[in-house]
């Protein structure tokens, strides 16, 4: 069962914050190559977002949003309240134009998930 | 354990009656696994919703460790 405080605070964040990324390292420095892939895509629709590193208490976190949002891998993106989804999902969101509609944010016009070009960063870590 | 994805499609398929689903191993390695789901249950899913079905569907294999991960790509049939 999940540290029920934790869990509290966790839901005044997801409460607090329109637009959150639970992520393992920072937007500046993504520590997973899907986290990083959010961060891509949040980039480009430029939006305002929350960010917060799930590295430093990673199994706690994982027990809290698997009662929240019966989800347990990371990063996980919500939206007013609700999670929208992982890195596959938001690219998928992203290409269609879902993401913007559901940011309330117009779609940019180059609406392109940045292709095996070659890495800015480190190349994507394997999770555990 | 070497994942088996003939067992994650049947898992998925047994999940999801009429789906028509296909489990690719990227790299070849078991490290990037992607499974491609077309259900008639997603209609009216949300996205999140219809991931849930999937991993829902494969998650003994999550449990005893024989996969970390499964990227997921759906739409409703």
């Amino acid at each position: 069962m999940a540290d029920p405080e934790l869990k509290s605070k966790v839901q005044e964040l997801i409460a607090a914050n329109p637009v959150l990324l639970f992520m393992k390292g920072t937007p500046e420095a993504p520590r997973c190559g899907f986290s990083m892939r959010v961060v891509q895509v949040l980039d480009q629709v430029d939006v305002e977002y929350g960010a917060i590193d799930v590295l430093p208490a990673l199994q706690p976190l994982r027990e809290v949003t698997a009662e929240i949002s019966d989800w347990q891998t990371f990063p996980q993106l919500y939206v007013n309240g609700e999670l929208l989804g992982g890195a596959d999902i938001v690219e998928e969101m992203f290409e269609s134009g879902e993401l913007a509609e559901a940011l309330g944010v117009e779609q940019p016009e180059v609406a392109s998930v940045p292709a095996d070009g070659p890495p800015a960063q480190s190349p994507p870590l394997q999770i555990e | 354990m070497p994942v088996d994805l003939a067992e994650l499609q049947t898992m998925i398929e047994a999940a999801l009656p009429g789906a028509a689903v296909e489990v690719f191993d990227e790299d070849g390695g078991g490290q990037h696994l992607k499974a491609v789901v077309n259900a008639p249950q997603f209609e009216g899913l949300s996205r999140i919703d219809q991931h849930r079905l999937v991993k829902a569907a494969v998650k003994p294999r999550f449990d005893d460790g024989t996969i970390h991960a499964l990227s997921v790509k759906t739409s409703p049939l």
